[in-house]
């Protein structure tokens, strides 16, 4: 992967700025702001509900970056792969229509799949002192739920789960899995035949997608069962006044008019990432790696290398070392309890700082970074 | 206390700027928990303070250390002057608004309300390098002074004017408002002063006092002041036809040098009394030397109606 060659794909990295915060939102390549241009200037239309030309490339487009992202994540069947605005609406549309009685999280979950649960029976796995997945515990938890959802890598500190073996007991226990991949769908290839997960939500803004552009994976056993959400126009083949036929997986989830310029460059994006997605994992933890030896710092979370690197300045805080970052040398990091204020409240910290990489950072970067660090270091 | 500070910048700044209300709302807000002894929950104030840090980080790290070590203290210290500014500015605009000028009666140093010192023009002067502002005394009013109201009113304001001054005709405005709204408590003494450098100044004068002859005294002296360079005997007199004068009477009048004795006498009278320039004015014993602003007249006229 060549990081220098690829940073002249995205247009915002012509300024001066070092911009880690791609765990929150990742940043374009030029591609991807030429499609969603392509649809607005040469093909505007509603897909599949026209006869004409425009309409019908709609379609063609939008249904090709289905197409796309199927095989990036490598699922085997069609209309396994949901449109939805993001990771949280998925999880939210799982919430709403899958039929279960009691499920399970982690303790360290996104809000977004932390609140749609708080409505239903739900159990906590919690962690092992070091922060790391404690499977004695989840081993105990399996027992009483038919459902869990976890984080696959987290973005509170970048650590993923051992979801391997998570799936593997918890089917042994015929429990459905979920996993939420929005930190981890973007940084390594996840290969969900492989993985055997049932269910998957991902976001597009993560992985150099628009923002309003998420996923949801399922297997199609899974998705057949499940009940609708949201319903609408497009969801149906037919109605009268009390009564409708829903048409089959993904597209009875996919009510009203989609997202078709969002979808179309999340495509793109997709596309864009298929070559390199299997480099850009060890070019995050070289980047973390050079971090935590040059930097003094307490490290928040799992110290263990990945994408995020997570922490605190003793007598400062968070807000203020991101602020001070970005005003002294307009590097963008995240700062707070980054939505996972659970984990955090129940271990008595205000947040942490968070530099979080992708693939167009660079070692420069993080040097830069770490000399930064150290100045605010000094000013207590 | 960098939240009060933000509070009072930003509710300036939201007066002229809608992206400066969110800040301005912020601030309250924290001001308000600040006082009841709250966190502040914006956090503006860490922003404030680590914002500033930062900015400073990136020129020096040793100025950075200095501020965000001692941030409370600097920004008491911010917050102390700029309550001493505001104070200061009020005052400064109270005193502009009473006095005409920024420092208080009797002070005429820099005002940022009027940067270029008009309020303290010192007038066209005569050529007499003795003078002193504080050796000039009330003149004599004579009899036949050109003078207005009531004789016997509790206040009397005098011009000594000089009708070829920029700085006479500079307080004309105040004039005619002073004769406006204080014109039937007060009486009025115009009295001629003309600076004789100005070549015209005392032909002038005598033309006012032939219109006067003739009740219109003020209409040509506005005409005068309009017309400033129209000096000649011809322009003289086409004023008063236009001001609808006996001409006959009035072109004997100026030809005849009628009044010059009685002008120089006015000067010569000025002189003894220590008036160095025009306009000169006096409000009973108060004195005004140079084109001021009606509120200083209106101080000193009420504080003298209500002896």
């Amino acid at each position: 992967m060549n990081v220098e060659k690829l940073r002249k794909d995205f247009p915002v990295l012509n300024k001066d700025l070092i911009y880690l915060d791609s765990a929150c939102m990742t940043l374009r390549p030029r591609q991807v702001i030429d499609k969603i241009i392509e649809y607005y200037t040469e093909y505007p239309a509603c897909g599949e509900r026209s006869y004409h030309k425009l309409s019908r490339r709609t379609a063609e487009e939008f249904e090709n970056a289905r197409i796309l992202i199927k095989k990036f994540i490598n699922c085997k069947k069609d209309g396994e792969v949901v449109f939805t605005k993001n990771a949280t609406e998925a999880i939210n549309l799982v919430a709403n229509s899958f039929e279960f009685s009691k499920m399970a999280i982690t303790d360290r979950e996104h809000n977004s799949n932390l609140l749609p649960w708080h409505k239903f029976k739900h159990f906590i796995v919690k962690s092992n002192e070091d922060e790391t997945f404690d499977m004695n515990a989840f081993q105990d938890t399996i027992k009483k739920v038919d459902l869990i959802s976890f984080v696959f890598t987290s973005n509170l500190d970048g650590y993923t789960l051992p979801v391997k073996e998570i799936i593997k007991v918890a089917h042994e226990n015929d429990v459905v899995v979920m996993l939420d991949g929005a930190q981890a769908v973007p940084h390594k290839k996840i290969d969900v035949s492989k993985l055997d997960v049932d269910l998957m939500a991902f976001s597009g803004h993560k992985m150099l997608g628009p923002s309003g552009t998420g996923c949801l994976y399922g297997k199609r056993h899974i998705l057949d069962k499940m009940k609708t959400f949201i319903i609408g126009g497009d969801t149906v083949n037919n109605t009268t006044y009390d009564k409708f036929e829903l048409k089959e997986a993904p597209y009875k989830f996919e009510a009203g008019l989609q997202n078709y310029a969002g979808v179309i460059g999340l495509g793109a994006a997709v596309k864009y990432l298929t070559p390199i997605i299997g480099d850009i994992e060890s070019h995050e933890e070289k980047l973390w790696k050079y971090m935590r030896d040059n930097l003094d710092v307490e490290m928040v979370g799992v110290d263990q290398a990945s994408g995020i690197f997570s922490f605190n300045i003793p007598k400062m805080t968070s807000h203020e070392i991101a602020q001070m970052l970005d005003s002294s040398a307009n590097i963008a990091i995240r700062s707070g309890m980054h939505c996972v204020h659970s984990w955090f409240n129940s271990r008595k910290l205000s947040g942490s700082a968070r530099a979080s990489f992708y693939l167009y950072n660079t070692m420069d970067e993080a040097k830069r970074f770490v000399e930064e660090v150290k100045k605010i270091i000094e000013l207590r | 206390m960098i939240c009060l500070i933000a509070l009072i910048v930003f509710g300036i700044l939201a007066i002229f700027s809608a992206s400066h209300r969110p800040l301005f709302k912020e601030a309250l807000d924290c001001v308000g928990r600040r006082l009841t002894f709250r966190p502040c929950e914006s956090k503006l104030d860490e922003r404030l303070k680590s914002k500033i840090t930062g900015v400073l980080l990136k020129r020096n790290k040793y100025a950075a250390r200095f501020v965000y070590k001692r941030f409370e203290i600097i920004s008491w210290i911010f917050l102390i002057l700029m309550i001493g500014s505001i104070f200061f500015s009020a005052q400064a605009g109270y005193y502009y608004a009473r006095y005409g000028n920024c420092n208080g009666p009797d002070d005429d140093g820099f005002c940022i309300f009027d940067p270029l010192g008009t309020a303290h023009e010192p007038g066209c002067e005569i050529d007499n390098p003795d003078y002193n502002p504080e050796d000039v005394t009330l003149p004599v009013v004579y009899d036949d002074a050109v003078s207005f109201g009531d004789e016997n009113a509790k206040v009397t304001v005098i011009e000594a004017g000089c009708f070829e001054c920029d700085y006479t005709r500079q307080a004309v405005p105040v004039v005619k408002k002073i004769l406006e709204v204080y014109g039937d408590q007060i009486r009025f003494v115009y009295m001629d002063f003309p600076i004789k450098s100005h070549e015209s100044a005392t032909k002038l004068a005598e033309a006012a006092h032939c219109a006067h002859e003739q009740d219109k005294f003020w209409d040509y002296y506005y005409v005068l002041f309009e017309n400033q360079e129209k000096t000649s005997n011809e322009e003289l007199i086409q004023h008063a036809e236009d001001l609808s004068l006996n001409i006959e009477q009035f072109t004997f009048c100026l030809e005849s040098e009628k009044y010059k004795s009685v002008i120089d006498r006015d000067f010569n009278n000025g002189v003894k009394a220590g008036i160095y320039g025009t306009p000169t004015f006096f409000v009973n014993e108060h004195v005004l030397v140079g084109p001021k602003d009606f509120n200083e007249f209106k101080v000193l006229i009420e504080q003298e109606l209500n002896q």
